[in-house]
């Protein structure tokens, strides 16, 4: 009797466990999902985006790293042609993970632009 | 008859289409090759300022797009099965 009383335990033991797994995993699940959905209100910190601009401006080969500041001017600045515009704010767009349709992307021609339409974007992450 | 000059914004709207569509392709090697020829050729042709000349390497330019639009999906249906060792983040 007592073997068999050890091994029913011993049985029971995975089974109760995993029921605990797989409800621990689904609530896990669903916070998950609630703080993706609220993520849209809190929206990015300005400084990290000045900082996440400014790096992605200074990474670019044809660029002095030295004289990239928040509110540097592509084209007087830093002496940049309208093709290299275009490669920044589409390096940009892979940085944030946004589609910046053309009309907008033309606009930008400086890192203070450009962090101004990243911040009041709501789907830059 | 001579196609009429292309605008300044058109130009780049060519070129940053054709950077887009360098990006779906999903082999490393042909990715990269596609960003960095869009990048050379239109810098190359920066210069140009002969009516005929800008309107020639723009329908050329035109052409190319639907080119590698078409060859991005082609290449698609025949993706590498692993990545290119490049692409690995640790390395």
């Amino acid at each position: 009797m007592a073997l068999r009383a050890a091994i029913l335990g011993h049985l029971r033991v995975p089974v109760q466990t995993l029921t605990q797994n797989g409800r621990a995993l689904q609530s896990w699940n669903l916070l998950n999902l609630n703080r993706s959905m609220s993520s849209h209100d809190d929206h990015l910190d300005k400084q990290e985006v000045i900082d996440r601009v400014v790096s992605v401006v200074k990474s670019f080969p044809k660029v002095d790293p030295a004289k990239v500041t928040p509110e540097v001017h592509f084209q007087n600045d830093l002496g940049l042609d309208s093709l290299d515009t275009v490669e920044i704010v589409m390096a940009l767009e892979e940085e944030f993970k946004l589609e910046i349709p053309d009309k907008e992307a033309d606009k930008i021609d400086s890192c203070k632009l450009a962090v101004e339409y990243i911040a009041n974007h709501p789907m830059s992450s | 008859m001579a196609a009429s000059v292309p605008a300044r914004a058109e130009i780049l709207s060519l070129f940053r289409s054709l950077l887009r569509t360098s990006k779906n392709f999903s082999d490393y090697n042909i990715r990269e090759y596609a960003k960095r020829r869009t990048i050379d050729g239109f810098h190359q042709n920066k210069n140009l300022s002969d009516p005929s000349s800008i309107s020639s390497a723009f329908s050329e330019g035109k052409s190319q797009l639907e080119v590698a639009k078409r060859q991005s999906i082609v290449y698609s249906l025949y993706a590498p099965k692993s990545k290119s060792v490049m692409e690995m983040p640790s390395l």
